[in-house]
């Protein structure tokens, strides 16, 4: 019992991480604590349901497709709202950020109405060595494995990751370098809520949607954030798979009503010991 | 010229405030109602519930008092599934808008919250979902409800089950932390231990939560015959998916009250196949209702056509309430909040919902518990025998 313990404590794991990892990018680079990104999650998991079941489209073709639709969507707000007060307190941008996610949430209510609504119902499960694991919770790994690696290549090997790097870690120096500085941002934003968009999909396939979960996946990747450090795309992984193993032990030692508050016991006990979290840079915290 | 100065000045008011010329026509029910926010859903479907009540009411000339006829007219805000927010628009409706009776916001924890408000302005409040005991024994005069209690609910089922099932031994229950999923987990332990079931697992689990894998487990490992889960629909959603992801099986598995709702069925399709669950009202009890519908029936056809959908027991506690509230202003030939209250304290109420007694304490005393399961996609009444359907399909997951 105690290794399916483990497994579903790593698969859960994995779904937190593809939360958190465009909210960590941002986070990082920007020092924007995105409260819209819970919404655009929200999002994309339902254009992902509105592309498969209204208009018939494949998944493999609705999920790159509502991240282009997020990235297009996050690259304007940055470039057209967020950019203008980027250079205030963080307080300033958290505002923003959050008047942005009621408007964002609200449409989304109006829309699609509170019902749950799910994309598949049964994708089935494999057993392995007595172990029950869910296909669908595979897959959420996967996509959550995929995005960090692509993000991870992108900001080590292209140049537009390293002026985002190099924005991150002074950008007053890369402005002086010829990076142009608003421009990394909304790229940057826009990048992250590409993340969202495809976590978004992947939440479709595990969740059954509502307009009010986005307070939950923003909860998440919060806390997923500060335990694996801001700014650190493997930091988001190990946030979420700690986070999911905590919780897990949390519900089996305490009780299930004590799980999610063992999360943020965690994360307090982190900032003590560790401000930077358990993969981030001293400096970044 | 003080004649003329008073005309002048009253014809100005009315002009300021056109409805202050038609108060007296028109009577105000105010209705807290969660539009937004994590009870969005059930607001929403009480909306509806209270919109076809004020409509029909309108439709057949309005409610007849002393001789004249009063349009009903819903004044409702949207308290944004906030607890603080509904205590203030109760406020609100009282004083500012001046309503004569109050309909009661979602749930157990919200009407218990406003109706200290209303029992202190002596407003009468009617409650469409709220059923745990636990908040009609406060001792208010002004607090009605409409769904009967829960325990009547959870005795229902376990002498149900425990009748069909002979071998049903073991029984382990787990409930959201919110007063109502809650209560009727509770109540449900107490019945079963009272028909000498053994509780094997009785745990809570936080509103937050999103994975059940882990309570899930440890349900499987001690081999329940029957599962009771309580929650909204969301995560009773989540709950049978992940049943199925972890190979849970059982004799029955029992959720509250998700399953009566078509979007349980919607999200989990086959999934759906012999779950159990329970309700306060169905359309197929066809009460009859000489006041305003017909029957049960005739109101889930009027409903149907509005919302392309069948009603579910919200929706009619919903209406019911409002209906019982034109009823008793009727009985009463007064609008006066005492008389009122004096009708609603003794009458019994014969409605599409089926009668309706506000006992001592307020709530619903007549016990109309229905026991039900999803059979092949549909919801089939299992209980009472009056109203049965079809027969218990036992073994969860249904056999293919």
């Amino acid at each position: 019992m105690l290794a399916q313990y483990v497994v579903n404590g790593v698969l859960t794991g994995g779904i937190y991480a593809c939360l958190a990892v465009g909210f960590s990018l941002v986070w990082g680079v920007l020092n924007v604590v995105n409260m819209l990104h819970g919404s655009m999650v929200v999002l994309g998991a339902y254009f992902c349901l509105y592309a498969v079941q209204q208009l018939g489209t494949p998944l493999y073709v609705a999920m790159p497709l509502a991240c282009l639709f997020l990235f297009a969507a996050g690259y304007a707000v940055q470039k057209g709202v967020i950019n203008r007060v980027i250079g205030q307190p963080i307080l300033i941008t958290l505002t923003l950020t959050f008047g942005l996610e009621l408007i964002v949430n609200n449409l989304l209510l109006h829309l699609f109405s509170a019902t749950p609504r799910s994309l598949v119902t049964n994708f089935g499960a494999i057993e392995v060595f007595g172990l029950r694991i869910p296909v669908v919770r595979i897959g959420g790994m996967l996509v959550a494995a995929i995005l960090t690696v692509l993000v991870y290549w992108l900001l080590r090997h292209s140049k537009i990751g390293r002026a985002i790097i190099a924005v991150r870690m002074d950008r007053h120096a890369a402005a002086l370098m010829g990076i142009r500085i608003k421009q990394i941002y909304a790229l940057t934003f826009g990048i992250g809520a590409l993340m969202a968009g495809a976590a978004g999909c992947a939440m479709a396939l595990i969740y059954p949607i509502t307009p009010m979960m986005s307070g939950l996946f923003l909860g998440k990747a919060f806390i997923i954030c500060v335990l694996g450090g801001l700014g650190s795309v493997p930091g988001a992984i190990i946030g979420g798979l700690v986070l999911g193993l905590v919780e897990g032990v949390g519900s089996v030692t305490l009780g299930p009503q004590w799980a999610t508050s063992v999360g943020f016991m965690l994360m307090m006990l982190v900032i003590i010991v560790f401000p930077s979290g358990l993969a981030g840079k001293r400096g970044y915290e | 010229m003080r004649v003329a100065y008073a005309m002048f000045t009253a014809a100005t008011l009315c002009l300021l405030n056109p409805t202050a010329g038609q108060a007296q026509e028109t009577l105000r029910l105010g209705a807290p109602i969660a539009l937004t926010g994590p009870l969005a859903d059930a607001g929403v479907k009480s909306k509806q519930g209270y919109d076809v009540c004020v409509s029909a009411v309108n439709a057949k000339g309005g409610v007849k008092v002393g001789g004249k006829s009063m349009k009903l007219e819903l004044v409702e805000y949207d308290y944004q599934s906030e607890t603080n927010r509904a205590v203030q628009l109760v406020q609100r409706l009282i004083n500012v808008d001046k309503v004569n009776f109050l309909l009661a916001p979602y749930g157990s924890g919200d009407t218990k919250a406003t109706a200290v408000v209303a029992e202190r302005y002596g407003t009468p409040m009617v409650a469409a979902a709220a059923a745990t005991a636990s908040i009609f024994d406060q001792n208010f005069q002004n607090l009605f409800g409409v769904l009967f209690s829960n325990s009547m609910i959870t005795n229902a089922e376990v002498a149900y089950y425990t009748k069909t099932t002979p071998d049903l031994k073991r029984v382990a229950v787990f409930a959201m932390n919110s007063l109502f999923p809650k209560a009727i987990a509770a109540s449900l332990v107490e019945s079963a231990k009272a028909k000498g079931l053994e509780v094997v697992y009785n745990e809570i689990y936080s509103p937050d939560t999103s994975d059940f894998s882990n309570i899930l487990t440890q349900v499987k490992s001690l081999k329940p015959d029957w599962i009771y889960a309580t929650g909204y629909t969301q995560e009773l959603v989540q709950v049978r998916r992940q049943m199925n992801d972890l190979g849970i099986e059982a004799k029955l598995v029992t959720m509250t009250a998700a399953p009566a709702y078509p979007e349980f069925r919607e999200n989990v399709k086959a999934l759906a196949e012999n779950v159990t669950t329970n309700s306060w009202w169905h359309q197929n009890a066809n009460y009859k209702d000489d006041y305003l519908f017909g029957s049960s029936l005739k109101y889930n056809e009027i409903f149907r056509e509005r919302f392309k959908r069948d009603a579910t027991y919200l929706e009619a506690a919903a209406t019911a309430s409002c209906e019982t509230i034109a009823m008793a202003i009727e009985e009463a030939k007064s609008i006066a909040p005492d008389a009122v209250r004096k009708v609603l304290r003794e009458k019994t109420f014969n409605t599409f919902y089926g009668p309706i007694h506000f006992g001592k304490t307020g709530q619903n005393d007549v016990n109309a518990a229905l026991v039900l399961q999803i059979q092949k996609g549909d919801l089939v009444v299992l209980a009472p025998e009056a109203l049965k359907q079809g027969q218990l399909n036992v073994g969860f997951p249904a056999k293919k």
